[in-house]
């Protein structure tokens, strides 16, 4: 286990950037005066998305929000396997007969989604839909399937199931029945998709939210040095687990306290471990930093199965990222954190992701 | 957020706490003992076709009031409505000769639309309180008689049966509009929507017109008048004005069998500030029912008898200067932090309930009925308005669908029919200040 470092991503941040936000407060109090805040939000992927942003101009700041919840919208027609007429199931319903050509970005989105599948030997992955199915998280009925269901359906699990041609922008399944679901990486996405809509107009202050599972924070707000999230209890929902600073930082949350259903005195969980198709148990909450909020949504599910100590070893693999997980401990109501991060980070000095006491 | 969905949901149950207990009669609770049949109202009813006999059936459970006589020119009618009120009414066949007994105080008009403003005015002129079915009255030019007759008579109470002003469920999202929950209304949208050929089974043909009287132009003012009236009056109600025009449209498109009314009507009516309201009511679809749909640039109030939902639009706010910025994270799944609708009785607890759900249950209950608490629709708004017209008279307590009302609802009724028929947009009349 860490020994305990307050600061979640490097020490290495702070100094230099308190010395700028100091260096600048004068001119930034004459232009405070004349900002406006604008907050918006916007119901898209099953959830809703909220941007909050600084600036002069209140119209132009509504024109930025509404032009990023197109772009999410557009994602979600495009990414939802709730909707029929999407890419995603028109994928799903034609790839197992023949490769499907998929739009430029979509094709990397999926290739992203399978490199964390690979790196994590399956802890996360895409194709985890006809178990969510059997377990009736999908617009069902919470049950226990049993093993000769599950056995049935884990054939067709599998992210090695499923083929890219990059040169063609093809994709195919190697078993009929195999599904793609986006949901573990999606909305990390398309905030991401926002924030880039953000910057390219110029908003250097503000924070795009999904749902408040993925939240990045762009730059920080008038007069302070980050935004200021807190991260809630795993038990109690208006309490406070923690509080984290963001700045030019993605958070995103995966929790077992959401949705569960309890059989015969056992709970269980909606996120399934794919590689046993069994309910992940252990781990009430994990919350991961990362620059771009893609990788903090799909590593926040990757970290939530495969649980703390085998996370430790894969954060070799991701530079500038910093995990907390919450695990229970015997006592009623309580948890412990365990905190592990990269071991290399290569950000500018400015961002800022970090717990406060 | 989920955070903030949170507060706004405590606000909400504390405006619609407010507005229950704020409400004036509709949802006070039946403390009256009974008044025993010397201190009840003495009324006669005209009409006991089907409306009057669904007023009959919740007037025998209301003590408030006493049937001394009923009246209908059809004969099967009239033995329906004594079987439904029960006692022992006199029965008449001419109305004026139940207006000329001097022991009835009032009146309930339940006829054909082509006789509600003479019957209104010869029963008001005989000294009864009335209460008048909608629409008020079916021409333009018989709104004059029926003022005159309401102002000689002032003492008089005139009721208009427009039963979702007696509504408990009505008057708190009215109150709830009031209170700015909706923000500034724009938009009403109210569908009535059948699948059915809205006519009356005949045993005789000699009988049709007298039975299907709303099939025919000479009676009747269709669809627009005996289902848009009440949604009109919703509109006028929520926006706090009547409509300065409307166009529309409509036809006997489905049920070609010898009508003269519309069976598919659609109309946008037009308001002082701009605010419209679309109508439409169809007779060959009936899965939509009927709901009015108030719009504000706050929020919406999905409404119709016995339901009421509220949704909290998602507007952008701007504030000068910089805020306190704190922000929730945690995980969300799929759908739970979306908005579904905010009941307007949010403790009505429906299906599996526990033993503490059920205590609970009837400890409101019983709150409700000392008056302190309204929890529900305590009763049918049709019973209520019957309740509250007794109170009226007895109590004098404020009418709760009174003239101008009535005016308005019948005003918009007979324009709309006039937008459809000419097929160009009709403007109300400029009236005296």
């Amino acid at each position: 286990m860490n020994p305990e470092p307050d600061v979640v991503c490097p020490a290495a941040i702070r100094f230099s950037a308190i010395l700028i936000f100091l260096y600048c407060l004068p001119a930034q109090g004459q232009v405070e005066d004349k900002l406006v805040r604008h907050e918006a939000s916007h119901d898209a992927m099953g959830t809703v998305f909220t941007i909050v942003s600084y600036g002069r101009e209140a119209r132009f700041l509504a024109q930025v929000a509404n032009e990023a919840f197109d772009e999410i919208d557009s994602l979600d027609a495009q990414m939802s396997h709730y909707k029929v007429e999407s890419e995603l199931s028109r994928i799903n319903r034609r790839a197992a007969h023949e490769p499907v050509l998929v739009e430029p970005r979509l094709f990397a989105l999926i290739a992203k989604a399978l490199r964390f599948s690979q790196e994590s030997e399956g802890a996360f992955d895409i194709t985890v839909g006809p178990l969510m199915k059997a377990w009736g998280f999908f617009r069902g009925v919470a049950r226990v399937p049993p093993r000769g269901e599950l056995a049935r359906v884990m054939k067709r699990v599998g992210y090695r199931h499923i083929q890219l041609d990059d040169k063609q922008r093809t994709i195919r399944f190697a078993v009929d029945g195999l599904e793609l679901d986006l949901g573990g990486i999606a909305k990390g996405y398309a905030v991401d998709r926002a924030v880039d809509i953000l910057r390219a107009n110029g908003v250097n202050s503000a924070l795009v939210s999904s749902g408040a599972s993925s939240i990045y924070a762009l730059g920080a707000p008038p007069g302070e040095r980050a935004w200021r999230v807190n991260l809630r209890d795993p038990f109690e929902k208006q309490k406070v687990a923690d509080v984290v600073r963001l700045k030019d930082y993605s958070l995103s949350v995966s929790g077992s306290y959401e949705k569960f259903f309890t059989l015969k005195g056992r709970r269980y969980s909606h996120i399934l471990d794919p590689r046993t198709g069994r309910p992940v148990q252990g781990v009430l909450m994990t919350t991961v930093f990362a620059p771009r909020a893609l990788d903090s949504d799909a590593l926040s599910t990757t970290f939530f199965v495969m649980g703390a100590q085998r996370a430790r070893a894969l954060l070799a693999n991701y530079p500038n990222v910093s995990l907390l997980v919450y695990e229970p401990t015997p006592a009623p109501r309580s948890f412990r954190r365990i905190r592990a991060q990269s071991t290399e980070f290569t950000l500018p000095p400015e961002s800022v992701a970090e717990l406060e006491r | 957020m989920e955070h903030e969905q949170g507060v706004s949901r405590r606000d909400f149950l504390k405006t619609a706490a407010a507005a229950a207990s704020a409400l004036p009669l509709a949802g006070a609770p039946a403390i009256i003992a009974d008044p025993g049949p010397t201190d009840a109202v003495r009324y006669g009813i005209i009409g006991t076709g089907t409306q009057g006999c669904t007023l009959l059936k919740f007037l025998t459970t209301i003590p408030e009031g006493r049937c001394l006589a009923t009246c209908d020119i059809y004969p099967p009618n009239l033995k329906k409505g004594l079987e439904t009120i029960g006692g022992n009414p006199d029965t008449y066949e001419d109305y004026r000769q139940l207006l000329d007994r001097k022991d009835i105080d009032a009146v309930l008009i339940c006829t054909p639309l082509h006789l509600h403003a003479q019957m209104t005015v010869d029963a008001l002129d005989a000294g009864k309180h009335v209460f008048i079915e909608k629409s008020m009255f079916f021409k333009e030019e018989e709104e004059k008689p029926i003022r005159q007759a309401a102002a000689a008579h002032a003492k008089q109470v005139l009721q208009i049966g427009l039963q979702r002003r007696s509504s408990v469920l009505y008057n708190i999202a009215m109150e709830m509009i009031r209170k700015g929950a909706l923000g500034k209304i724009t938009f009403v949208r109210a569908h009535w929507h059948r699948n059915s050929d809205w006519r009356r089974p005949v045993p005789d043909p000699k009988f049709e017109r007298l039975l299907n009287w709303r099939m025919y132009r000479e009676y009747s003012g269709g669809l627009m008048a005996e289902l848009a009236s009440h949604q009109i009056d919703v509109a006028n109600w929520a926006i706090g004005a009547e409509p300065i025009s409307v166009v529309g449209t409509g036809g006997i498109d489905y049920w070609k069998d010898g009508r003269e009314t519309c069976d598919n009507v659609q109309a946008i009516f037009e308001y002082p500030g701009g605010q419209k309201l679309v109508f439409t009511s169809i007779l060959s679809n009936g899965h939509h029912g009927f709901e009015e749909h108030i719009m504000g640039d706050q929020g919406t109030l999905e409404i119709t008898i016995g339901k009421g939902l509220y949704f909290r639009e998602k507007t952008a706010q701007t504030t000068a200067g910089s805020s306190a910025e704190t922000w929730w994270a945690g995980a969300t799944v799929s759908d739970e932090a979306t908005q579904k609708g905010i009941p307007i009785f949010p403790e009505t607890v429906s299906g599996d309930e526990g033993f503490v759900h059920r205590e609970i249950r009837f400890a409101k209950r019983w709150l409700a009925s000392l008056g302190i608490y309204d929890y529900e629709e305590p009763h049918d708004p049709w019973w209520s308005e019957m309740k509250n017209f007794f109170a009226s008279i007895r109590e004098s307590k404020p009418v709760v669908a009174p003239l101008e009302i009535g005016v308005a609802d019948a005003l918009a009724v007979i324009y709309g029919n006039r937008a459809i028929d000419t097929g160009q947009k009709v403007f109300w009349p400029k009236r005296a200040a």
